[in-house]
């Protein structure tokens, strides 16, 4: 594996570089850090697969955030959702009474223990995307010049496409990171570290990205030569199914350019050979029939619906007869009836956590949309990641 | 951000959030009070993490430096203890705000003390 000041070293160097990385045998004589630009400290070494954050301050404020989330989600939730019991209980009420999202919330929303695990909640939140967002900003010339060099080497391709007329669905600051997948440069960097605290810790290697890519079902011919991650985010699960297939072509798009910088630059410190290219899920621009996987990572739930209908047509037009279609993402069949309290909890997580088209995912009836595309659907099997949906979809041979 | 206006930018406009602004307390300073001493507990664990690794180094190598500070990396027993005290400081500084609040008493009640 590359060191990122490795990289630099090499980008400053490139013209040598660029006949010197061809492969990955190449890329494991790299490993002497070359060039330490001046004022830049040392590398910290490495979590799993994430490289340590710059500093010890920076890595235990988050560490400390992290902990603070897991009580905040867990003791602090408990006694909000007593009070709820206790609230809905003095009006006569069961707690799994059944009462529309604005009741609940009216009902709800003036519990002063109700009201500091929200603002606890959010505020940790906050916190943690703004010292990311301090660190990779403060350090902005460092950062840039690490995925400047990455974009001079491969062996996957990068490609950005500016100038598109992106739909404004894709420029929310989602999970309320600051500018979003879209808005900052270092909207990878953040999301990165950010989501590990969201996946508390477990995820240094991207183990439920692997885990979701190894369960991933395949056409029943067992073909597999091109696969597509759409809303690929940083690349993770396009990086797993690489290494699942390395024979396979494998592709990840997304309207985040900084989002596809940063894992442009992971897939070139691994020498995983991934192609990442900053295109629309329901405009990829791929031919028809090419791939014969096309899935997605927990990205659905972030789509507006008319989005949400046009990539899945769009998935059925590049896929080959017999390929698979497997959006991963939340469950919606089997859950059980959302209690008041919980109404609530969705609420603010709509409203002030900014997951923007959550709400409208869960009503918009998606495995329907994949049936009326044409697509075959089995929702009992495989499931790729415990506890979320099942939306196996296979093209018609005839389709 | 870096100074140099030539250099590529991958970064497009966006749709601002105003979770700023929300006011969960009825006040928005009680609600950045909140924010203070989440960050407060962030900055009393970082330096908490740091004396634990000095500590550490001068006990088993008998100096220490800046470098071998930001460098160290705990091993996996240290990992465990260190997180059982992060969690547990977490739960004795914050426990407070999940206490049961619905018996509150307004400052100006008067009571009949006996």
């Amino acid at each position: 594996m590359l060191d990122r000041r490795t990289l630099m070293g090499v980008g400053a160097a490139v013209t040598s570089a660029f006949s010197f990385f061809t492969g990955r045998k190449a890329y494991a004589k790299t490993t002497e850090p070359k060039v330490l630009p001046a004022g830049t400290l040392a590398p910290r070494g490495r979590f799993g697969r994430m490289e340590r954050l710059a500093s010890l301050d920076l890595e235990s404020r988050q560490d400390f955030l992290m902990s603070f989330r897991t009580w905040a989600n867990s003791d602090l939730s408990r006694a909000a959702q007593q009070r709820a019991d206790a609230i809905l209980a003095a009006k006569g009420l069961k707690k799994d009474v059944d009462m529309s999202q604005a009741d609940a919330v009216a009902l709800l929303k003036d519990d002063p223990v109700i009201q500091t695990s929200t603002r606890a909640w959010i505020s940790c939140q906050q916190l943690s995307w703004n010292g990311l967002k301090e660190e990779f900003e403060g350090n902005a010339d460092k950062y840039l010049s690490e995925l400047e060099a990455a974009e001079k080497l491969g062996p996957g391709k990068l490609e950005l496409n500016p100038t598109y007329p992106w739909p404004d669905y894709v420029k929310h600051e989602i999970h309320i990171q600051p500018g979003g997948y879209v808005g900052n440069e270092f909207a990878g960097h953040m999301y990165h570290y950010g989501t590990n605290g969201f996946y508390t810790g477990r995820n240094q290697n991207d183990e439920l990205h692997v885990g979701s890519a190894n369960n991933m079902p395949i056409p029943k011919d067992g073909k597999v030569l091109r696969i597509l991650d759409v809303g690929t985010g940083i690349g993770q699960l396009a990086m797993a199914l690489k290494e699942r297939f390395p024979n396979a072509e494998v592709w990840g798009i997304d309207a985040g350019a900084p989002m596809l910088r940063y894992a442009h630059l992971r897939s070139v410190e691994r020498g995983l050979d991934v192609n990442f290219a900053q295109r629309l899920g329901e405009d990829s621009k791929f031919p028809d029939g090419y791939f014969d996987i096309v899935t997605s990572y927990i990205m659905f739930h972030e789509v507006n619906p008319e989005g949400t209908k046009a990539q899945v047509k769009e998935a059925m037009r590049i896929l080959r007869p017999g390929g698979v279609f497997y959006p991963l993402d939340f469950k919606l069949t089997g859950a059980p009836r959302w209690t008041p309290y919980a109404q609530y909890r969705r609420w603010w997580d709509h409203r002030w956590n900014n997951e923007v088209w959550t709400m409208k995912f869960r009503q918009n009836g998606l495995p329907d949309i994949i049936r009326q595309a044409g697509f075959d659907l089995n929702e009992k099997e495989p499931e790729l990641l415990k506890g979320f949906g099942i939306l196996n979809a296979t093209k018609p041979a005839q389709a | 951000m870096a100074d140099d206006k030539n250099r590529p930018k991958a970064a497009m406009d966006f749709i601002k959030g105003d979770t700023d602004a929300a006011v969960f307390l009825g006040n928005p300073h009680i609600d950045n009070l909140m924010s203070i001493v989440i960050a407060i507990g962030a900055e009393i664990w970082a330096d908490r993490q740091r004396s634990r690794i000095i500590e550490h180094l001068l006990e088993t190598k008998g100096k220490v430096t800046k470098a071998m500070i930001e460098q160290y990396v705990p091993t996996e027993e240290q990992k465990t203890a260190w997180a059982d005290e992060r969690d547990t400081m977490t739960k004795r500084v914050y426990g407070v705000l999940a206490r049961d609040t619905s018996n509150a008493r307004p400052f100006g009640e008067p009571r009949d003390f006996k």
